[in-house]
């Protein structure tokens, strides 16, 4: 069966873990699952935990999870599956040694003479999906990306973002939810014949409330993948320690997997977390730094050790605000780490700082560091042909060379990852072009895809629904009087646009 | 004696020691010190952590060890100025929170804590603090300054409608009200009404002098 290549780590994964370590981590996680447990702001969450075997407290909200409903729960969950895509070519077969990657979003965009964030315009977020689907190492689309653009009520932000995903692109997307928007985001998907990885994000520490577990009853329901979403910060929400976080985030994780795994077996899932050191500083996370990839390479570890898929988000927010150098080795390092220490999905195109803001332009420099890191991990085939002795014996000492071989024009391409928006040139050259830079080159590289890349149009009636379930979510919003007098009188004139939805 | 007691309360504040500083202050209580002279010696050690904060040879687990620290033996102190009849000095009476909703917690934390060390009385109601809550806490408190906190786009409006229901109680100008956490802006604090706001925690503290006129 079709689906999106990606990479394929060819080698064992790092493991920075004893099998001890990996014994002790998991038995601290399962102490704090039994002894304080995790509120769950769900009456129905907790009636369903306490009908399977969970310890609950209803005055506290509290459920706590005796150890073998945990190990019940582990061993249900897939460690390999399919993600269906609206083009089956880009169906995602995601656990195992398979590495894609994705872009990871920003509230805003930047303006990229002053770096300042601000909103984008429609035109600019159908920009933006346009070059995340014409990237060949970005394999799916995340939740937002942006937060909506101009004009558009919040309520409404993430159900337009997934319409324009969607119209923009064939690959899987994932989507966000905030004020049950994710009953719209899985009618859009639905009505365009693929899947949406949904996610529900936990409140560290130990704490999941209501509109995330809503969703993740939505998500069994409609029986899509869900990644289960948690960010602790080491010192702040979390212990300092990178185990300690580790094992906040596993209680968490692993909570939520008792109760999918117990209602719904095999349910897809993957372990998604967001960790960050604490920047004892400012008070905002440690966006980039190399407390991210410590946490990624113990936490893949252990997911491997239960068999659960992992996403990664180590390279994704970064503490820089501009596409620097700052923000290169800030995702190339956590990237290459995540992708040695087994993530299956690491998240990295796009993003600048800490969550807030994105641009095409740097998931166009991203794509390299993803090609590089992608390469890396697909490692060296070692075969009579690789090892080449018979060429080596005919070509000699000097003056034999390889440039004029056959085994170089067939070899060369499959072993060497060649950068798309870099300067790779001589002094001389180099000075030929004014001087151009990786940020030159990736302008232009935007520019070609924008003028020359067409996603995969809709058909015209996927086109009418995903227009109707707008209107409804729009009604369903204005009904609930989520959408001010104001900003519905803006919304509607955004709407009146020739180019619509287009731009 | 008593020199000797305030400079070891000073030092468990630094020290971070509950414990140690709860027992000093109750032998402060014992042996006849001024209370307010404890608290005032409480709020100098915290302000000197603020200020090591500020030059960047402190972090915030320095800074709010201090201000818990203190917290913590707030209570003791205050009974006994109450048996005294006297009333505690400070710059002003803070409620803060963040809105409903909302549990975004580090830079409302942050905030609470710089204005304790810049010798505010901090009441911190938390976070997913609703209106009522709020409005509460003004009354009960005899609050200078309301401050909220809200960090996305959904739970902003939050902080409007706080305003709202203080001037339906008809007590809005009895407070100043200032707002931040990312995402506000001072656009936002104009139209909803706000006294003040400031992107940072320490233009916080420096905001609520200016709101109280100190
Ligand atoms: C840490 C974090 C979390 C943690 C919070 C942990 C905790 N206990 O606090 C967790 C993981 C739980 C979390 C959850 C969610 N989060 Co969050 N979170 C963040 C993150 C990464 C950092 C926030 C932070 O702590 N900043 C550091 C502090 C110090 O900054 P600050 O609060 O702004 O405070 C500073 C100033 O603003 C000022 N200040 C603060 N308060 C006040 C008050 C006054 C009066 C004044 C004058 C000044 C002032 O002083 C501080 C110091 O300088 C931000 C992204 C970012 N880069 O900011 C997202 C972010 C705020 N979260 C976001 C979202 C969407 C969520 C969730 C809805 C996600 C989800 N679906 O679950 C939930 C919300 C749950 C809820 N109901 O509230 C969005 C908000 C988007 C928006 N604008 O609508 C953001 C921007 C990230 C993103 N792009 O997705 N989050």
């Amino acid at each position: 069966m079709m689906a999106m290549k990606g990479f394929t780590r060819r080698f064992k994964p790092l493991e920075i873990l004893t099998e001890e370590q990996v014994g002790e981590i998991h038995r601290a996680t399962l102490a704090v699952l039994w002894e304080t447990g995790v509120t769950f702001h769900s009456e129905r969450a907790l009636k369903d935990l306490e009908k399977n075997g969970c310890k609950v407290d209803y005055d506290l909200k509290r459920a706590r999870f005796p150890e073998y409903l945990v190990e019940e729960a582990i061993h249900r969950c897939s460690s390999s599956y399919r993600v269906k895509a609206r083009d089956p070519k880009n169906d995602l077969v995601i656990g195992g040694d398979t590495v894609y990657f994705r872009n990871f979003p920003g509230m805003q965009t930047v303006d990229l003479d002053t770096w300042e964030p601000r909103d984008p315009t429609r035109q600019e977020y159908n920009d933006l999906i346009t070059v995340l689907d014409a990237l060949p190492n970005l394999h799916a689309i995340s939740p937002y990306p942006y937060y909506g653009y101009e004009g558009v009520p919040p309520v409404m932000r993430i159900p337009e973002g997934v319409a324009i995903k969607i119209r923009n692109s064939t690959k899987v997307q994932m989507t966000g939810n905030a004020s049950d928007s994710d009953q719209f985001n899985i009618k859009m998907v639905k009505a365009t014949g693929g899947e949406a990885i949904l996610m529900a994000a936990g409140s560290a520490p130990l704490t999941w409330y209501d509109d995330q577990i809503r969703a993740t009853y939505r998500a069994m329901e409609v029986g899509f993948p869900m990644y289960i979403l948690q960010g602790t910060i080491s010192g702040a929400t979390g212990p300092a320690t990178v185990v300690g976080s580790v094992v906040v985030n596993l209680a968490e994780q692993l909570s939520l997997i008792v109760l999918v795994q117990l209602l719904t077996p095999g349910m897809r899932v993957a372990i998604a977390s967001d960790t960050y050191p604490q920047n004892m500083k400012s008070g905002v996370p440690g966006f980039g730094r190399i407390g991210c990839a410590l946490t990624k390479a113990v936490e893949n570890q252990m997911a491997r050790s239960y068999g659960i898929p992992t996403r990664d988000s180590a390279s994704g927010p970064v503490s820089s605000k501009k596409s620097d150098f700052q923000t290169g080795y800030e995702k190339a390092l956590n990237a290459l780490v995540s992708a040695l220490a087994g993530a299956n999905l690491i998240l990295i195109h796009g993003s600048l700082y800490g969550e807030i803001t994105a641009h095409p332009l740097q998931a166009i420099l991203d794509d390299d560091i993803a090609g590089m890191v992608g390469r890396f991990i697909e490692g060296v085939t070692v075969s009579d042909e690789t090892l080449a002795v018979d060429l080596i014996n005919e070509v000699g000492p000097i003056p034999g060379h390889y440039l004029n071989t056959a085994h170089t024009r067939e070899w060369w391409k499959k072993e060497q990852f060649v950068p798309r928006a870099a300067d790779s040139l001589a002094y001389p050259e180099w000075k030929k072009t004014g001087k151009k830079g990786a940020l030159d080159y990736a302008k232009e590289r935007m520019e070609e895809i924008l003028a020359t890349h067409k996603p995969t149009p809709l058909t015209p009636g996927q086109e009418e629904e995903i227009e109707r379930i707008l209107k409804e979510a729009r009604e369903y919003y204005r009904n609930k009087d989520l959408i001010s007098d104001e900003e519905w009188a803006v919304y509607m004139k955004s709407l009146e646009s020739l180019n619509y939805p287009y731009g | 004696m008593s020199t000797e007691i305030l400079e070891n309360l000073k030092k468990a504040v630094m020290e971070y020691d509950h414990e140690g500083a709860a027992t000093l202050a109750r032998k402060a209580v014992e042996e006849k010190v001024d209370p307010l002279e404890a608290l005032n010696a409480l709020t100098v050690a915290v302000r000197q952590v603020g200020d090591g904060f500020g030059r960047g040879e402190l972090w915030l687990p320095d800074l709010i060890g201090a201000a818990e620290t203190m917290m913590s033996v707030m209570p003791i102190l205050d009974e006994e100025i109450e048996r005294k009849g006297a009333k505690r000095q400070s710059l002003g009476t803070v409620a803060i929170g963040t809105v409903y909703g909302d549990i975004h917690t580090i830079g409302k934390t942050m905030v609470a804590t710089l204005l304790m060390a810049e010798g505010f009385t901090v009441h911190d109601l938390g976070i997913n603090v609703t209106a009522e809550t709020f409005v509460e806490a003004v009354k009960k408190y005899k609050v200078d300054i309301l401050a909220m906190s809200a960090l996305m786009t959904t739970t902003a409006p939050e902080q409007r409608k706080v305003i709202s229901a203080l001037k339906e109680k008809g007590i809005r100008d009895k407070v100043k009200i200032m707002v931040g956490g990312g995402g506000i802006t001072q656009k936002f604090a104009d139209e909803i009404g706000a006294d003040g706001y400031d992107p940072t925690a320490p233009g916080a503290a420096k905001l609520a002098r200016t709101l109280v006129g100190k």
